[in-house]
């Protein structure tokens, strides 16, 4: 040992703290880059020598550059993700609905029921009257107009769901091809050297984008690869560098696509799934299930008006002592195709009256009238406008629970993200305050380095 | 806990965005005065507010019925005053008239008076109401009666209108019933009062034909009977008019009483919205000054 070792000594400080500097730039350059987590470098004392007689140490080395990351943490993250993907889904579907069956601020179809029957009411005080069966006629125009832009509306959103796996399926599986990409990259990275800790962060990030569109599960590997499983079935979406494919079967049911997967390493053909949980499970089940269920509701009412009113229209006669016809159209099978029946051309067609002879009769219009306090819908439990009422209070409390939950699960993500980035987030006074304490340990190595010069010329001046 | 810069910055977001939306309900309520926007916003209440729209819808529809109805009956009312004014013109007639007269313009004189007012009567009796003969029952677009003969062309059935839920109300008054003296339920007398009419013109004679004083008298006897068969329609009409007019104010209440408990669930509290949104104001002021402030703070700058 001489001088010599420690200018080595100094050395490597210089070349330490310069590390320790790039690494303090790195996380200053990153503060603000999603999914990015703070570095730090980790020093120890270099291997001792016993070249004096007793062990020393040879100065600093770095052990390793290490991120802050709380896997239990990214576990949660990834969970809370794919609630929120779901719940947010649902939520601002339903919320795209609810103007359709806002009955409480515009007439819809409730109000259009009750104006109907209030036409035939009118009917009643003066059954032959040309102006009062125009006013029928009108009134079930309105009632069809209603039903038709409900189901169109309900239609619509069913094919908006339904078009919007595509694009969805595409962002998937480009997310698992490129995570199964960073597996490789890191993988081989960590052979050579160290901790590949930029991919990584970009590889999680992914993780987490990727959860809120399905649910999965996760194993990070010792190789430094992270294994995905797919949560409804177990399927593997992403094993080491390879990754499974989603695929849609659009030829079996061109309106109602079927999900498809190959799984990584899987050979094709793909097998069929059915995500529940997610973004994709949402929109599933919007399409499938939730939608559907509000259509079914608006069609049962279509079509009991459509016989009801029908059946208690053909029992009465119209003006030219005819038995009246069907007043909506009978071929009708939902709302949809609710309508009135095209025969119905003349307003002398509308059958007040229950006897051929007499025209200023009124009881079938009375009887008319009185269908709409029946109980006729659901097993006969409720009138018309009740059952409509109760969907749309249906809807109102789909609608309610969904943002709450909702923002509960921003809230809980809030909280979530709140953590990692406590965590693994920068923090630039930190950064500042590391910079200030490396430029002056950079210093003090230069220091001794100068220091150990002036030694060495003290000693060759002696030789002089 | 470790707190960054960018956690800060996050939270404030969060917090603002929290504020804007307390804020921006508040002034959803204020500016539109409604509790319940959409059904979302109380699916219960909307359930209850929907359910009372279409009650209220109801009682609009029989009130509309009974103003139409109560037309219907002031036309029916005129029509039968005036027949009534008929009969007192025919009974103060018959009174001068009582065995007869031998004087032949006298005889003519009656002859021609009873027959004008049988004409008057039936053209009463053949009153419109729009396009309808408001006493020809079910059968309304042709005349009820006509100056030739007696016979009813209209028929008996009575028009029956709902004017409150399941509650009808009888609003004619047939020609049958009324002239004819036929039909029951309801009855006003069995008095043929156009056959009475012409039994009077018979045996009062005219220029050429004497007077018949016994059949006069037999005629005469039937005025009476005749005179209260009219009576009694009137009164039947005035009481269906009675009750119509009782049952709009019942419905009217009804509708109030729904109207406030639509009012009560609907209407803000202005003064309370007004004091949130004072409170709400000063937190989000609060935070936008604190995020403000907070996030220029940098030990950058003392370095």
């Amino acid at each position: 040992m001489g001088l010599s070792a420690a200018m080595e000594i100094g050395k490597n400080g210089l070349n330490i703290y310069r590390v320790a500097t790039e690494v303090t730039g790195e996380n200053i350059a990153n503060v603000n880059t999603p999914g990015y987590s703070r570095q730090r470098v980790l020093l120890e004392t270099a291997p001792p020598t016993t070249a004096n007689g007793f062990p020393m140490g040879t100065g600093v080395r770095i052990a390793t550059v290490e991120r802050y990351y709380d896997a239990l943490l990214q576990q949660q993250l990834v969970n809370a993700a794919t609630t929120l993907g779901y719940d947010t889904a649902k939520s601002s579907t339903l919320q795209q609905l609810e103007p359709a069956f806002n009955e409480i601020t515009n007439d819809g179809i409730g109000a259009a029921i009750s104006k109907f029957f209030g036409s035939w009411q009118d009917l009643t005080v003066n059954p032959s009257g040309t102006a009062e069966r125009q006013s029928v006629i009108t009134n079930a125009q309105i009632l069809t107009d209603n039903f038709q832009m409900i189901s169109r509306t309900l239609d619509d959103s069913i094919t908006m769901q339904n078009d919007s796996l595509v694009p969805m399926v595409d962002s998937i599986n480009a997310t698992l091809k490129d995570i199964a990409q960073l597996n490789g990259q890191i993988k081989t990275t960590e052979l050579v050297a160290g901790n590949a800790n930029e991919t990584r962060d970009r590889r999680d990030q992914l993780v987490r984008d990727l959860s809120q569109k399905i649910g999965i599960t996760f194993t990070e590997n010792s190789d430094g690869t992270t294994d995905i499983k797919f949560a409804d079935g177990g399927a593997a979406l992403v094993t080491g560098d390879t990754a499974g494919v989603f695929s849609l079967d659009k030829i079996t049911d061109p309106n109602s696509f079927a999900v498809q997967l190959t799984p990584a390493g899987a050979v094709p053909p793909a097998v069929g799934v059915n995500p529940t949980t997610g973004q994709l499970g949402a929109t599933l089940a919007l399409r499938d299930t939730i939608i559907p269920a509000y259509q079914a509701q608006v069609d049962a009412l279509a079509t009991t008006i459509t016989t009801q009113v029908n059946t208690q229209h053909t029992a009465g006669f119209d003006l030219n002592g005819d038995p009246g016809i069907a007043l909506f159209d009978p071929t009708a099978t939902n709302a949809a195709t609710f309508g009135l029946n095209p025969a119905i051309v003349n307003t002398t067609q509308i059958a007040a009256s229950s006897s051929a002879l007499l025209t200023g009769d009124n009881v079938n219009a009375q009887l008319m009238t009185k269908l709409q306090s029946q109980k006729l819908m659901a097993g006969g439990t409720l009138t018309l406008n009740s059952y409509f009422d109760g969907l749309v209070s249906k809807i109102g409390l789909d609608v309610a629970s969904s943002k709450n939950t909702v923002s509960q699960d921003e809230a809980f993500s809030k909280q979530l993200t709140s953590l990692r980035e406590s965590n693994s987030g920068v923090s630039l006074d930190e950064e500042l305050s590391n910079l200030i304490m490396y430029q002056r340990s950079y210093q003090a190595s230069a220091k001794l380095i100068t220091t150990a010069t002036e030694m060495m010329d003290t000693v060759i001046g002696m030789i002089r | 806990m470790r707190v960054t810069a960018n956690m800060s910055a996050d939270t404030s977001v969060y917090n603002i965005m929290q504020g804007r939306r307390r804020l921006d309900r508040l002034q959803e309520l204020i500016t539109s005065g409604q509790n319940i926007n959409r059904p979302s916003d109380n699916p219960i209440s909307s359930r209850l507010l929907l359910d009372v729209g279409d009650k209220m819808k109801a009682f609009d529809q029989y009130n509309a019925n009974i103003i139409k109805a109560k037309s219907w009956m002031q036309f029916s009312d005129t029509a039968l005053t005036g027949m009534n004014d008929v009969m007192q013109q025919a009974r103060s007639l018959m009174n001068t008239m009582n065995s007869g007269s031998t004087e032949p313009n006298e005889r003519q004189n009656a002859h021609n008076q009873l027959i004008e007012l049988k004409k008057q009567m039936i053209d009463m009796v053949n009153t419109q109401y729009g396009d309808q003969y408001i006493f020809g029952g079910a059968d309304n677009l042709v005349p009820p009666f006509n100056s030739t003969d007696n016979t009813f062309a209209g028929d008996g059935t009575e028009r029956q209108i709902e004017i409150a839920s399941n509650t009808t109300q009888t609003i004619s008054i047939t020609g049958d019933r009324l002239l004819l003296g036929i039909g029951a339920n309801p009855s006003y007398g069995t008095t043929n009062i156009l056959q009475t009419f012409d039994d009077l013109i018979a045996a009062v004679g005219d220029a050429t034909t004497p007077s018949d004083p016994a059949a006069i008298t037999t005629a005469v006897q039937s005025l009476e009977p005749a005179s209260r068969q009219i009576f009694n329609a009137i009164n039947t009409n005035l009481s269906r008019m009675t009750r119509v007019d009782n049952m709009s104010k019942l419905n009217d209440i009804n509708k109030n009483t729904l109207s406030e408990i639509v009012g009560n669930i609907q209407n803000v509290d202005m003064v309370k919205l007004g004091v949130q949104l004072n409170t709400e104001m000063n937190a989000f002021e609060a935070s936008l000054s604190a995020t403000a402030k907070l996030s220029q703070m940098s030990l950058l700058d003392f370095l």
